[in-house]
């Protein structure tokens, strides 16, 4: 499967699937206009690689500055998506924040809460 | 427009570090978040309030643009201009304010909504947001959703008005003190 990558802009992260080494990062800002539309390309990926030939261990590495509320709605389907795949892929998540973004880290603890199956580790730098 | 109003607010509020009325689209509200974004780092903001400012800044911002992109698909003669003002009060606080035209219709679809976050504590209000992004419903399209509660946990204290115009149409006034 090819891998897919999207540019960071200013209201977009940078997006890296890399389908062999099991890779799944997003990095920057996510506030756009249309969020679900923005990110369609990434989850139809997504449900494409785990029906398909996805590696045992996959790392999902999220580093969001800050973001909007539909973007969290995504990013629950996101997780919802992870939870499914769970059972085959041992996923491990790193949440990533700056240590003096306490609503980044307050926006991983709530994920936490909400998923509790899953393996999502906060990582403040 | 009241200009005088306008005047006033400008005057007894201390900083103001940004404010813009007009027809919104997303280039001018990144644009805007960058020079927000500038404007906290030469105050010396805390990342944590500059970064809830931000949060509020687009939610408003964007909710008043997605609500004019609805409105102008159904009605000729919509006016989609909506104001937005970040700033510090005399008392210290920072505080994202919004106005916009709205109707009656979605006057009763967001008032009960805003009641409710009124009355509410913050752990209700957590609640509150995580059970509307769980149900996939009442996402930015159907007037504001889940971004009020977002703004609410993000805010000390939140006030808003409806002022009638007309029998169909409000000027919303929306103000989040941080």
């Amino acid at each position: 499967m090819e891998n897919l990558i999207i540019e960071e802009t200013k209201y977009t992260p940078r997006i890296v699937l890399d389908a062999n080494e099991g890779i799944i990062e997003l990095k920057g800002k996510s506030y756009p206009e249309n969020t679900f539309e923005f990110y369609k390309p990434m989850m139809e990926w997504l449900e494409e690689y785990f029906d398909g030939n996805a590696p045992e261990k996959i790392v999902v590495n999220i580093e969001i500055i800050y973001f909007n509320s539909s973007s969290s709605k995504l990013f629950f389907d996101f997780f919802d998506l992870l939870d499914e795949a769970k059972d085959e892929h041992q996923i491990e998540i790193n949440w990533i924040y700056d240590e003096e973004n306490d609503s980044a880290e307050e926006a991983g603890e709530d994920f936490i809460e909400d998923f509790e199956d899953l393996t999502i580790n906060l990582v403040s730098k | 427009m009241n200009i005088e109003k306008l005047e006033s607010i400008l005057e007894e509020d201390g900083i103001v570090f940004l404010t813009y009325g007009g027809f919104l689209t997303q280039e001018l509200i990144a644009g805007m978040t960058d020079a927000l974004e500038k404007e906290s780092q030469n105050a010396e903001l805390s990342m944590k309030l500059a970064n809830n400012i931000f949060i509020i800044f687009i939610e408003l911002s964007q909710n008043m643009m997605n609500y004019s992109k609805t409105k102008q698909e159904h009605e000729d003669k919509f006016d989609p201009k909506g104001l937005i003002m970040v700033g510090k009060n005399s008392e210290g606080h920072y505080y994202v304010m919004s106005r916009n035209i709205v109707d009656s219709e979605d006057k009763n679809k967001i008032e009960p909504k805003l009641q409710k976050i009124k009355e509410s504590d913050i752990a209700e209000i957590k609640r509150l947001y995580k059970e509307a992004r769980r149900s996939g419903k009442d996402t930015h399209h159907k007037g504001g959703g889940i971004g009020f509660y977002e703004i609410a946990k993000k805010s000390s204290m939140i006030e808003y008005s409806f002022t009638p115009i007309n029998e169909k149409k409000f000027y919303f006034m929306f103000r989040a003190v941080l």
